[in-house]
C-alpha cells in the first residue's frame, strides 16, 4: 500500500466551504474537494498523475480558478494533490501526438514550492489542449489580463488581518516619537519615495528639505529611516539603499550630515554602517552609479556582510531542489547539500543579523543597506529585530514584523515571486523571503521556548506567499497596493491565521521580554529545513504529524486550564492584586511585561 | 593496590582551570586515586563552577607542554602567565571521554609533570577491582539494595506467553558452556541441555542461539547467536540444526539476518567461521547486511569528533567532513538493518535469527533497536533500561574492552569500538523522529553514554556476567540502572511528551532524516547547553501544569 502523497500540512491550504458537485460521477471522486467561497470549477478530466513516488496513478483532475486538485481513482493507491495555481511557475507540454512510450504525452508543471507535477493524457484527439490552455490562463492570470484569485475570493473570517499592523501604533509601542526621533508624513502621496510606506521615522533634527536632498543621493530615494529603537540605550536600526557615489566618487553633504544626525541621536562616538553586500559587489555597483559610504562620512565605520545577491540565492535554491526532488540524493547527501551552499547563505544572513543586533545591544546605532535596500536589508533588519525585541516573537508581533519590514518597506514580492505571471525565467525572481523564513525557523529550532508561534505558521506563510489567495504578499510596494486597493478588495492572510490561532501556537512559549536571542550561526548548528524543502517526499516524512499536533493541542489546552486555575488561585489569595508575576511560563493571559511595551492580546481559544 | 605510589604531587596551589562554558578559574588542584578535584579560591561564593570533580577514568588523553619562562615563554604563552613569577610552569590539556576538553595551567614544571603522569597512570588502570565503583559509597545507596532490574529467570517468569514452547535452561550455570552468556538462557522447550552443549561447540564463543524477544502480536521471536563454525570443509551440527528448527516450530520459514556481507560470511569460513547454508538449514532464508564494527567504527568516531572540535574552519566544508567521518552512515545502516529485522517479525510474521561473527556487537545493536521499534514495553524509561540490561550487560557486550578509550586517546587501539554509543545515537534518532513514542529523554541517553565510558557504578564494568561474578560486582558496587530509577533526577530522564503507542515506530533512514546527535557531539558548546536548558524548561512546564490542573 502506497502512502498518500497528500501534503502533511495540507491544512495550511485547506478550505472550508463545501460545494455541490456537478454530477454523480464527479461526486464519487471529487466529492471531498472543499472549494472556497468564490472559487469556481473550470474543468475536470480523467488523467494520469506520474507520481515520482508511486508511479503512474490514474485519477481525475479538477481545475478551479484557484487550485489544481487531483484524486486517484484506484482505491489501493490513495493519492491526493491540492495545489494552488499560484504555486505554479511553469506549465509545459510533454511529448507530442506521435510520442512513443507509455504516458509520454501530457503536461509538465513546475512549482515554486519545491516540486514538479507530471500528468499524462490519452494521445488521441488533442486531449490535453483544453486543460493546458485553461491551466496556462488561470495559473498566470496577470499575463492574460485576468484578476488574481485574491480579488475573487469571497471567504470571510472573524478577524480582520488588515488591522494587525498600524505604523503609528507600532512606533508608539517602540516609544516614538520622542525628543530625538520624529514621525514624518512627507511621503504621504509617495512623492518622496514611491517604494516606501507613507509614515516614516527620521531624526528629530532633520528638516523636510533635508530629507528631499538626501533622497536625491540614495538609490530610488530610499533614504535612511528608523526601523527600530532600543528602549533603554536608544540605539537604532536605520535602513536605506546605497548612496549614489558613482565612479566619480560623488559626495553629498546633506547625506553625510543626515547620517551624523542619526549618530548624534543617542550620542555615541561612532555610527556603524552595515553594507550587506560583499565588498567587491559594492565596488562594482559604483559603475552603475551606486556605491558605499567612504571616508568622507566621519564618525562612521563601514562593515561589509558578504551576503550574495538575489541571483546567487535563486541558483542556490535551484540546486537544492535538484537534490531533493523528486529523488533525494542519498549516496552523498551531505556533500551534495554542501555544494548547494544554501546553508552557507543562511549562515551569512544570520550572522549578519547577529552583528547588527549585537551592535545595537551595546548601544551603537546602525545603518543597514545593500543596493536598493529591499532584499538583504529587509532580511537583516527584520532578523535583528526578531533577536532584539521579544514582541516580534509573538504570533501577532511576527505578523507586524513582516508587514513592516517586508511588505510596507517594499520588498518586491510581485517581482521576486512572480504572482500570476508566466515569465518563469524572469531574472527578478528570487527566494529572498523564503530564506528569511528559513532563518526564522533556524532560530525557533535553537530557542524552542522563545517563539509564540509554531512551525505550521511558517509553513502557512510560505504556502500563501505563492497561493494568491490573500492580498498580503501581492505587489511590490505600498503605493502599488493602494492603487490596486488591496486592503479593500482582498483578504489578509492574517485574517485566516488570527481566526484560528491555536493552530499556530507553540505550547512551550515562555515570554521573556528583555531577552536578546543570539542564535548560533555556525554550520554545525544549522540544519536543512527538511519539513519544508523535502515535505513532498512521503519517504522522508517522520512520525505522523497528526498525533504530534494532537498532543501539542492537548498541551495548549492543559496550559490554558493551568493559567485559568492559577488566576483563580491568585484572585482568591488577594482579590485586589492583578496577575501576580509567577515565575512559571505563562503566555496567553499574561499581558506582556513592561508597561510601555504592553501589547494586549486577548487569547480565547476558538 | 596503593594509589599513592602513583601520586607524587597530590596538591598544587594556584592552578588555572579552563573549561568549556565557564570563565577560567584559579584555585587548588588535587589528585586522588580516582579523581581530579579542583576547587576555586572563592569557594564561599557558592558558584557551581567553583568545584570540579572529574573521574580520572573519564580522561581519555593527557597532553602536556612545559615551558621555562626564562627561556621561550612566548611559545606557549597564555593569558594569566604573565602574572606568575615562578620560573617555570606547564599546561596540561585533558581530553575526556565525554568529549569535554579541559586545560590546567600549573606552576612548576616538576609538579606539572607529576600531575600528568599520575593522571596518565590512574586513568587507565586495568584491574577491575581497583576501579572507582568498588570504592563508591554514597550515603543514599546501600550495597544490600537490589542489584539490576531483572534477571533472566524473572524475565522468563513474567513472559508467560513463552512458557508453552520455551524453557529456561541453566546449562550455563557455571559459565562453562558459554563464558559470555548469563547463567540462565531461554531456549526451545524440546531442546535438552545436552543438545545445547553440543550446539554451543558449533558456535563461536559457545554462543548458541538463545531467545531474546517474542513479539506478542504474532508469537514470532528473535533469537541471537554467534556465527556457526562451519569452516572451510562445511562442517555441520545436527543439534544446531534441530535447535533452529525448534525455533520456528511449525512454521515453514525463518530468516537469518547476518550482519556481515555475503562475501565476508564466505571469507569467515577460511578462519573457521561461516554461515547457515541453504542445504543444511533449508527452512531458513539468509539476509546479509554489511555492518561496520570494531576498528572501522572507532576510526569513524575519531574522525567525527575531530571534525566537531575543529574550530578553525567553522564553515569550511563542515558537511563534507561530517560525511567523510561516515558516522551517520553507520547510524543509517544500524537503523535500516534493525528495520529489516522488525519487518521480518512484524510484517512478514517470521521468526528471525540474528548474528554476525561473535554476536556481541552488531548483533546486539540490531536486536535492541528492533525491539525498540516493535515493542512499546521497551520504550518506557524502565523498559529501556531493562532492555539494555538484558541485551547488553547480561548478553555479554564486552564493555570494558570496547569503552576503554574514546575518540581522543593516543593509545594504540586494541579492542575499542563505540558500538554502544552507536546504539544510543540510533535511539536518539528514534526519539527525534518520534517525539511522543519514547518514554525516556535525551538526558538519559547522554548519561548512559557517559556512564559506559567512566562510571561510579558497577553496571558497565567487565566484559561478561562471569567476569562480574568473579570480581564481585554485584556485592561490592552499586547498580547504575537502579540508581537512575531512584534518582531525584529521575524526572529529567523522562520524556514529558511521552504517550504510549502500541504501534511499531518505523524510522526513516534516509540521510535527510538523520541528524548529527548534537547533544552529544557538540555538547560543550553554549548553543547545545541552551537547548538542554530549554528542554528542561519544557519538562518543568508540563509537570507544573499537570500538577495544578490535576490538583
Amino acid at each position: 500500500m502506497a502512502s498518500p502523497v497528500s501534503m502533511p500540512n495540507s491544512n495550511a491550504l485547506d478550505a472550508h466551504i463545501p460545494t455541490t458537485p456537478r454530477d454523480i460521477k464527479d461526486m464519487e471522486l471529487l466529492s471531498d474537494v472543499c472549494l472556497l467561497a468564490g472559487e469556481d470549477r473550470i474543468i475536470d478530466k480523467d488523467i494520469i498523475y506520474i507520481c515520482p513516488f508511486n508511479g503512474a496513478v490514474k485519477g481525475k483532475v479538477l481545475i478551479t480558478n484557484y487550485r489544481l486538485y487531483f484524486k486517484s481513482s484506484d482505491p489501493d493507491v490513495s493519492v491526493t494533490l491540492d495545489v494552488p495555481l499560484g504555486a505554479i511557475s511553469r506549465v509545459e507540454k510533454m511529448g507530442g501526438a506521435s510520442s512513443r512510450g507509455e504516458n509520454s504525452y501530457g503536461l509538465d508543471i513546475t512549482c515554486k514550492d519545491m516540486r514538479n507535477l507530471r500528468f499524462a493524457l490519452k494521445q488521441e484527439g488533442h486531449s490535453r489542449r483544453d486543460i493546458f490552455e485553461i491551466l496556462f490562463r488561470y495559473a498566470f492570470p496577470l499575463s492574460h489580463g485576468m484578476q488574481l484569485f485574491a480579488y475573487l475570493t469571497q471567504e470571510k473570517h472573524e478577524e480582520n488581518g488588515w488591522s494587525v499592523y498600524k505604523p503609528i501604533e507600532e512606533f508608539r509601542r517602540q516609544g516614538l516619537p520622542n525628543n530625538k526621533w520624529r514621525i514624518t508624513f512627507i511621503n504621504k502621496g509617495y512623492d518622496l519615495c514611491d517604494t516606501y510606506p507613507t509614515v516614516l521615522a527620521v531624526p528629530y533634527k532633520s528638516k523636510e528639505e533635508d530629507l528631499k536632498r538626501v533622497a536625491a543621493f540614495r538609490s530610488r530615494a530610499r533614504i535612511p529611516v528608523l526601523s527600530w529603537i532600543h528602549r533603554e540605550n536608544q540605539a537604532v536600526i536605520v535602513r536605506c539603499s546605497q548612496p549614489l557615489v558613482g565612479m566619480s566618487g560623488k559626495r553629498n553633504k546633506d547625506d553625510e550630515r543626515y547620517l551624523d544626525l542619526i549618530r548624534e541621536a543617542n550620542d555615541t562616538p561612532k555610527l556603524t554602517i552595515y553594507d550587506a553586500r560583499p565588498n567587491v559587489n559594492a565596488v562594482a555597483n559604483k559603475a552603475t552609479g551606486g556605491g558605499y559610504e567612504g571616508d568622507e562620512y566621519q564618525n562612521a565605520e563601514l562593515i561589509f556582510l558578504d551576503i550574495q545577491n538575489i541571483h546567487v540565492m535563486r541558483e542556490s535554491l535551484k540546486k537544492l531542489k535538484d537534490i531533493v526532488y523528486p529523488n533525494v540524493e542519498d549516496s552523498h547527501w551531505l556533500s551534495s547539500l554542501e555544494s548547494t551552499h544554501w546553508l552557507e547563505h543562511i549562515k551569512l544572513v544570520l550572522s549578519g543579523a547577529i552583528q547588527v543586533a549585537d551592535k545595537v545591544t551595546s548601544g551603537n546605532s546602525v545603518v543597514v543597506h545593500c543596493s536598493d535596500g529591499w532584499d538583504r536589508t529587509a532580511q537583516l533588519t527584520s532578523l535583528a529585530m526578531l533577536m532584539l525585541d521579544s514582541h516580534y516573537r509573538t504570533l501577532r508581533g511576527f505578523q507586524v514584523l513582516i508587514e513592516k519590514e517586508w511588505i510596507s518597506f517594499g520588498h518586491k514580492f510581485a517581482s521576486r515571486i512572480g504572482h500570476g505571471d508566466k515569465n518563469h525565467a524572469d531574472q527578478d525572481r528570487s527566494p529572498i523571503f523564503v530564506q528569511f523564513i528559513d532563518c526564522v525557523w533556524q532560530m525557533t529550532k535553537q530557542f524552542p521556548t522563545a517563539f509564540e508561534f509554531n512551525e505550521r505558521l511558517l509553513l502557512t506563510i510560505l504556502d500563501h506567499l505563492y497561493s494568491c489567495r490573500f492580498g498580503t504578499f501581492l505587489y511590490n510596494c505600498e503605493s502599488a497596493r493602494d492603487q490596486h486597493e488591496v486592503r479593500l478588495k482582498t483578504v489578509s492572510l492574517w485574517s485566516l491565521v488570527n481566526s484560528k490561532i491555536d493552530m499556530y501556537l507553540n505550547p512551550f512559549y515562555t515570554p521573556e521580554s528583555g531577552r536578546v536571542l543570539y542564535p548560533v550561526a555556525s554550520m554545525r548548528h544549522l540544519e536543512l529545513w527538511v519539513t519544508y524543502y523535502i515535505r513532498w517526499n512521503p519517504r522522508i516524512r517522520q512520525q505522523q504529524q497528526s498525533p504530534v499536533e494532537q498532543r501539542y493541542k492537548e498541551l495548549l489546552a492543559l496550559r490554558d486550564e493551568y493559567l485559568k486555575k492559577l488566576e483563580e488561585l491568585q484572585l482568591s489569595d488577594s482579590p485586589s492584586s492583578h496577575l501576580a508575576n509567577s515565575s512559571t511560563p505563562n503566555t496567553s493571559s499574561s499581558t506582556a511585561s513592561t508597561p510601555p511595551q504592553q501589547y494586549t492580546r486577548l487569547h480565547t481559544p476558538f | 593496590m596503593e594509589f599513592s605510589e602513583h601520586i607524587k604531587t597530590a596538591n598544587v596551589e594556584d592552578v588555572v582551570l579552563r573549561q568549556p562554558l565557564h570563565p577560567p578559574l584559579r584555585g587548588t588542584l588535587c589528585i586522588t586515586g580516582h579523581h581530579l578535584l579542583f576547587s576555586d579560591r572563592e569557594e564561599d561564593e557558592g558558584r557551581s563552577s567553583g568545584q570540579v570533580l572529574l573521574l580520572l577514568r573519564n580522561i581519555d588523553a593527557v597532553e602536556k607542554s612545559v615551558e621555562n619562562l626564562l627561556g621561550y615563554s612566548g611559545l606557549f604563552s597564555s593569558p594569566g602567565h604573565a602574572e606568575r613569577t615562578s620560573g617555570s610552569s606547564g599546561t596540561i590539556t585533558i581530553k575526556c571521554k565525554d568529549l569535554r576538553v579541559l586545560q590546567l595551567d600549573i606552576p612548576g614544571m616538576e609538579q606539572c609533570l607529576n600531575i600528568a603522569r599520575s593522571i596518565e597512570t590512574l586513568s587507565c588502570l586495568d584491574c577491575v577491582s581497583e576501579m572507582f565503583p568498588f570504592f563508591y559509597r554514597p550515603s543514599e545507596l546501600n550495597l544490600q539494595d537490589q542489584w539490576g532490574l531483572s534477571s533472566p529467570e524473572e524475565h522468563y517468569r513474567q513472559a508467560t506467553e513463552l512458557h508453552n514452547r520455551w524453557r529456561l535452561s541453566s546449562v550455563n550455570r557455571d559459565y562453562s558452556v558459554c563464558p559470555t552468556y548469563p547463567r540462565a538462557v531461554v531456549v526451545p522447550r524440546e531442546i535438552s541441555d545436552d543438545m545445547l552443549v553440543k550446539a554451543s561447540r558449533f558456535r563461536q564463543g559457545g554462543r548458541f542461539p538463545v531467545l531474546c524477544y517474542v513479539h506478542r502480536k504474532n508469537g514470532m521471536v528473535i533469537v541471537r547467536s554467534a556465527q556457526p563454525l562451519t569452516g572451510a570443509n562445511r562442517k555441520r551440527c545436527k543439534e544446531d540444526e534441530t535447535l533452529l528448527q525448534a525455533v520456528i516450530g511449525g512454521s515453514d520459514k525463518g530468516y537469518v539476518i547476518d550482519t556481515r556481507s555475503a562475501q565476508q560470511a564466505q571469507q569467515a569460513r577460511m578462519t573457521g567461521g561461516g554461515f547457515e547454508s541453504k542445504s543444511c538449514y533449508s527452512q531458513w532464508k539468509r539476509l546479509h547486511r554489511h555492518m561496520e564494527r570494531g576498528k572501522a567504527l572507532q576510526e569513524s568516531l575519531i574522525k567525527l569528533v575531530e571534525a566537531c572540535g575543529d574550530e578553525s574552519s567553522n564553515m569550511d566544508r563542515w558537511l563534507s567532513k561530517l560525511e567523510n567521518s561516515k558516522w551517520l552512515s553507520h547510524v543509517q545502516t544500524a537503523l535500516s538493518t534493525a528495520g529489516l529485522l522488525a519487518e521480518c517479525v512484524e510484517r512478514d510474521g517470521r521468526s528471525v535469527l540474528v548474528h554476525g561473527s561473535e554476536g556481541t556487537e552488531s548483533t546486539l545493536l540490531v536486536s535492541t533497536l528492533a525491539q525498540l521499534i516493535m515493542d512499546p514495553g521497551c520504550r518506557t524509561l524502565e523498559g529501556f533500561l531493562a532492555l539494555l540490561e538484558r541485551e547488553w550487560v547480561q548478553a555479554g557486550h564486552p564493555f570494558q574492552q570496547r569503552c576503554a578509550h574514546s575518540a581522543f586517546s593516543h593509545a594504540r587501539l586494541q579492542h575499542e569500538s563505540p558500538v554502544f554509543l552507536l546504539l544510543l545515537d540510533c535511539a536518539w534518532q528514534l526519539w527525534r523522529q518520534f517525539p511522543l513514542a519514547l518514554g525516556f529523554s535525551e538526558a538519559l541517553l547522554l548519561r548512559l553514554a557517559d556512564e559506559a565510558y567512566a562510571s561510579s557504578y558497577g553496571t558497565f564494568l567487565c566484559n561478561s556476567e562471569q567476569e562480574r561474578s568473579v570480581a564481585g560486582v554485584r556485592e561490592k558496587t552499586h547498580c547504575l540502572f537502579q540508581a537512575l530509577l531512584r534518582s531525584r533526577h529521575r524526572d529529567s530522564y523522562c520524556n514529558p511528551l511521552y504517550e504510549r503507542t502500541e504501534l511499531a515506530i518505523w524510522p526513516s533512514v534516509h540521510p535527510q532524516s538523520l541528524q548529527l546527535w548534537r547533544g552529544f557531539f557538540l555538547r560543550w558548546t553554549p548553543q547545545t547547553r541552551l537547548l538542554e536548558e530549554a528542554q528542561e524548561e519544557i519538562r518543568n512546564m508540563i509537570v507544573e501544569w499537570e500538577k495544578l490542573v490535576m490538583s
